[in-house]
């Protein structure tokens, strides 16, 4: 429950940022459309990123707590 | 009958403006100041003991600062300490403010994105600041991968930056996403009590176990909260 909302809202968030900055740095620049597409792009490869760390953390954490019960049972 | 939504709504107590900023005391600052309170009076009153064989309000406190120093040693280090403070702080107050939120009546302060979004937004520029200061200039590395070859670095450092800016986004969306869910959930769920008439004994039997569950979010919630700010704080001090 909880590693599964985690990486729904890490995927959904990297894709929210990216997309704002570009909409933001377009405004700013004047360079509709081109920033946006080029940020939403990054969003997702940034999100796949946040995915992957945070899959990696999930798997670390599982390690140790099984690691954890083994030393308690010797 | 009131509404799913309603329980969020934000009602100014002392109604205060200054100039165009509306500073009303509302009740979402009177449930902060009552959870705030709450925690200190909570953990002076259990700790004035200081006895070797805890009460019962002791060893609650004691258990809730072991959880908090583990959490910092398995995932800071013990670089970490200096802010145990902050993070037991956070912790508690979060905890607190969840907690409070499912008192019948009470107001979920950390169902409002500002409100998370501002504690996320203040670990977020908390930590990159205390990362400049340790690292300096190196604090840059942090967005390139270790071992990467030089030419990927035009698609990794912005995907890292985008990466690294989500980071309060991702924090504060999820505390926010997960009570207010809950609580509209509930508050759903207790309507068809009313509109079955008899058959109500359905939904009303189904609430039960899922206000336990809502309780048990409340606490895991307030728990991922601060490990995620951990897992920053690392971050920000070894690099990678």
């Amino acid at each position: 429950m909880g590693a599964g909302m985690r990486i729904a809202v890490e995927l959904v968030a990297a894709v929210l940022v990216g997309t704002g900055i570009g909409i933001a740095l377009d405004k700013w620049l004047g360079t509709q459309p081109w920033l946006l597409i080029l940020f939403f792009v990054l969003g997702c490869a940034a999100a796949f990123r946040n995915v992957y760390r945070a899959a990696q953390e999930i798997e670390r954490q599982a390690k140790e707590r099984k690691a954890a019960e083994q030393a308690e049972r010797e | 009958m009131a509404g799913p939504l309603e329980q969020f709504e934000i009602k100014p107590i002392v109604p205060l403006r200054i100039g165009e900023l509306d500073l009303s005391f509302t009740n979402s600052s009177l449930f902060m100041l009552i959870a705030a309170l709450g925690a200190t009076v909570f953990l002076v009153a259990s700790m004035s003991g200081r006895a070797l064989v805890p009460t019962r309000w002791q060893s609650l406190a004691e258990i809730f600062y072991e959880v908090i120093a583990n959490m910092i040693r398995d995932n800071v280090g013990s670089s970490g300490r200096p802010y145990f403070p902050f993070i037991f702080t956070l912790f508690i107050f979060v905890l607190f403010s969840n907690v409070i939120g499912m008192v019948p009546g009470g107001f979920t302060v950390t169902s409002h994105i500002i409100v998370t979004f501002g504690l996320a937004g203040l670990i977020f520029l908390g930590v990159t600041v205390i990362g400049i200061w340790r690292h300096g200039f190196k604090f840059l590395s942090l967005f390139f991968p270790h071992g990467a070859p030089w030419w990927t670095a035009f698609i990794l450092i912005p995907v890292e930056v985008v990466s690294y800016l989500s980071r309060p986004v991702s924090l504060s969306v999820r505390l926010f996403a997960n009570m207010t869910v809950g609580h509209v959930l509930l508050k759903v769920i207790a309507g068809f009590i009313a509109l079955m008439g008899i058959f109500g004994v359905v939904p009303f039997i189904f609430l039960i176990p899922l206000t336990a569950l809502e309780i048990g979010i409340a606490v895991l919630q307030a728990y991922i909260f601060t490990i995620l700010s951990c897992v920053y704080l690392h971050d920000a001090l070894h690099l990678h």
